[in-house]
């Protein structure tokens, strides 16, 4: 009874917002005197009322949020879309939108400015969500889309493929536009990705041993990257300075690499897995309980955990194969959004996507306004950008997590 | 109830045996109690019982059902687990007792599912509780938590592993009241491990005395004598009846 006063007194000082009949109702309330009769089943009854409310309203906040989230990735979308190296105004990019601008502003933006805004959404959620998957599957806070070895994998396989085949093997001269990607687009990509398929299968496949314990997958992905890593020292330091420097050009991230049939690619992907990650919200939620605790409430967690994190790196894979890396985006926004909105995955999947997306279009306008005329790497921006917000996030008191 | 007949259990083929021809059975709203030492295979066997591990050999059934030949989902309905150690990850309490219902509802919590989570908060008196963070709770208070996600999966059976382990005395009296009052009002029964022996005698019907992987005595309180104690502990006691209740007190040093 006493806890129940004092929950009265709390309840009426915190809900002004209440409706006015109801509140009148409150302060009555407030004035019986505790263990009272009418006390216990009136309070059982505003009990329910209030924590139901209190329900709803944490909902509600869930879906602003959600909500805000999207507006802010569709202004994005059009602020990216608007800016660029050719100083078109809003009204010639509007124009150029409806396809009645000039053929090259028509050009600029269909050919070049929307297909980097939507890979810069696509992946965005994609490298996001698959940081947040593994973070759940290993229990793990530095786990990453890349633990299994998947960017060193990739950034491996479009080294051999620039310096070995283009440089070495094909024999096309010292000049720097023959390894470029745009010349032989799919070559670096596909081997890029070959690698990571590689990788992901050798640890998935070493770790089924140990039946994927997180501490064992997040050590293998480690050893397993750091052969990845000297295999690429090596191969480095046979090539020659162009085949160096348009292999190391490659790991910038760079959004302008993506093409419609490269958006395609990852998008399909992307949405396969955010659609089995938000179909298994409610096992991942489980998972945060701990193996045993899943288990007995009927997850088959070895599964889910093999299936999940060959999705995430999958993602991961595609990605980092198309664009070059871009890191930081699967640690910062799975970690803002789960601080903020809690660690329900019904919520942070979503979430933890449209984060990724505002954070890498913010992260490519940037880019390229800074850039003036050519576009800084975005990989780096991404890390500028969001450290010091999740410096901040980390080590504020506030929000639900702690 | 549960059946458990000549089970076995090792990490691998070269590890010692963890569990070694172990029988047990427990019948509907009885509490059992494991008391042993600790590494003598309590939660082993839990987590046996729970398919947690795969025992090697010997039979676990329930209502004459085989639990480890059951789909997973079948057997989350009918055990529950309350684990040693809690984390739940920042959700609300009434997400995190409704995922308890995970084997009911698979991918979406339907409008059933959420009255049965109301239906045991207001049970068990948590509705004030329902939309706090379940991480920012007390040690006592998530252990209740606990207890009613284990319950929304209206079990037959509550595997609690030493319920009491990290709780002072106050709520020690309160998990364990709590306890006593769900096997007896639902008729779930209880299979848990507690290390104090005068808990165990108020709180326990039948109890199993384990040592290395095996259990050595079954039985009601009678079972418990100084004798036994020594045998499973190698600790001494003594037993004094205190108006008709038995208690047990510290031997002294051995001599």
């Amino acid at each position: 009874m006493d806890t129940q006063s004092n929950f009265y007194k709390e309840h009426h000082k915190k809900t002004s917002t209440y409706v006015f009949g109801l509140q009148i109702h409150l302060t009555f309330q407030n004035n019986i005197p505790p263990g009272g009769l009418l006390a216990r089943t009136r309070g059982d009854y505003y009990t329910s009322m209030r924590v139901r409310s209190d329900l709803d309203k944490n909902r509600r906040k869930n879906t602003a949020a959600l909500l805000l989230l999207t507006t802010a990735v569709i202004v994005l979308a059009f602020v990216c879309l608007f800016v660029g190296s050719s100083h078109m105004s809003i009204s010639e990019c509007f124009a150029a939108l409806a396809k009645k601008g000039s053929a090259a502003q028509v050009r600029i933006i269909w050919n070049i400015r929307i297909p980097r805004v939507l890979a810069a959404i696509i992946a965005g959620a994609g490298l996001s969500v698959s940081g947040l998957i593994m973070q759940t599957n290993l229990n793990n806070p530095m786990a990453s889309p890349s633990t299994l070895g998947v960017s060193n994998a990739a950034v491996f396989g479009a080294n051999l493929s620039i310096i070995a085949f283009a440089g070495g093997f094909l024999d096309t001269g010292n000049h720097l536009a023959n390894y470029s990607v745009g010349a032989n687009p799919y070559a670096t990509s596909l081997m890029a990705f070959l690698f990571s398929t590689l990788s992901i299968l050798l640890i998935l496949g070493l770790c089924r041993i140990r039946a994927f314990q997180p501490g064992v997958v997040v050590l293998a992905g480690i050893a397993i990257g750091s052969v990845w890593t000297a295999a690429t020292t090596i191969l480095q330091f046979y090539a020659t300075d162009v085949g160096l420097s348009a292999a190391v050009i490659w790991t910038f991230g760079d959004l302008g690499r993506a093409t419609y049939r490269t958006d395609w690619i990852m998008s399909v992907v992307v949405a396969v897995g955010i659609g089995y990650f938000a179909f298994m919200s409610w096992r991942f939620n489980a998972l945060l309980s701990g193996d045993a605790a899943a288990k007995s409430m009927g997850v088959a967690v070895d599964r889910l955990r093999s299936v999940s994190m060959l999705l995430a790196s999958v993602i991961t894979a595609v990605c980092v194969s198309f664009l070059g890396i871009i890191g930081f985006v699967g640690i910062i926004c799975p970690h803002v959004t789960k601080k903020l909105l809690g660690h329900d995955h019904r919520v942070s999947i979503p979430a933890s996507a449209l984060s990724g997306s505002i954070l890498l279009l913010l992260a490519d306008t940037l880019s390229r306004s800074l850039g003036n005329g050519s576009a800084l790497p975005v990989g780096a921006i991404t890390s500028l950008l969001g450290a010091p917000f999740f410096l901040a996030i980390i080590f504020s008191r506030k929000g639900e997590h702690n | 109830m549960l059946e458990i007949k000549d089970l076995s259990f090792r990490y691998s083929r070269h590890s010692p045996m963890v569990l070694q021809g172990v029988d047990l059975v427990l019948k509907d709203g009885e509490i059992g109690i494991l008391l042993g030492k600790n590494g003598s295979g309590k939660t082993t066997l839990f987590k046996n019982i729970l398919c947690i591990q795969k025992p090697q050999g010997g039979s676990i059934r329930f209502d004459g059902e085989d639990l480890l030949k059951m789909k997973r989902q079948e057997r989350a309905r009918r055990v529950a687990y309350v684990p040693q150690s809690i984390h739940f990850g920042a959700l609300s309490v009434f997400d995190t007792v409704l995922m308890g219902r995970v084997s009911y509802f698979g991918y979406k919590a339907g409008k059933e599912d959420e009255d049965a989570v109301w239906a045991i908060l207001r049970d068990m008196r948590l509705e004030d509780y329902a939309a706090r963070n379940v991480e920012q709770l007390s040690g006592g208070e998530r252990q209740k938590i606990a207890i009613a996600r284990a319950l929304a999966q209206e079990p037959r059976l509550l595997v609690f592993d030493e319920p009491t382990g990290n709780l002072d005395i106050a709520n020690e009296q309160l998990i364990l009241s709590e306890a006593q009052r769900v096997a007896k009002e639902k008729n779930i029964g209880i299979l848990t491990s507690l290390h104090d022996l005068n808990q165990a005698l108020d709180l326990g019907d039948r109890f199993f005395f384990m040592k290395d992987g095996q259990i050595r005595h079954t039985g009601g309180p009678e079972i418990v004598t100084e004798a036994v104690i020594r045998e499973i502990f190698d600790a001494e006691v003594r037993i004094v009846e205190i108006e008709g209740k038995k208690i047990i007190i510290n031997g002294g040093q051995k001599t």
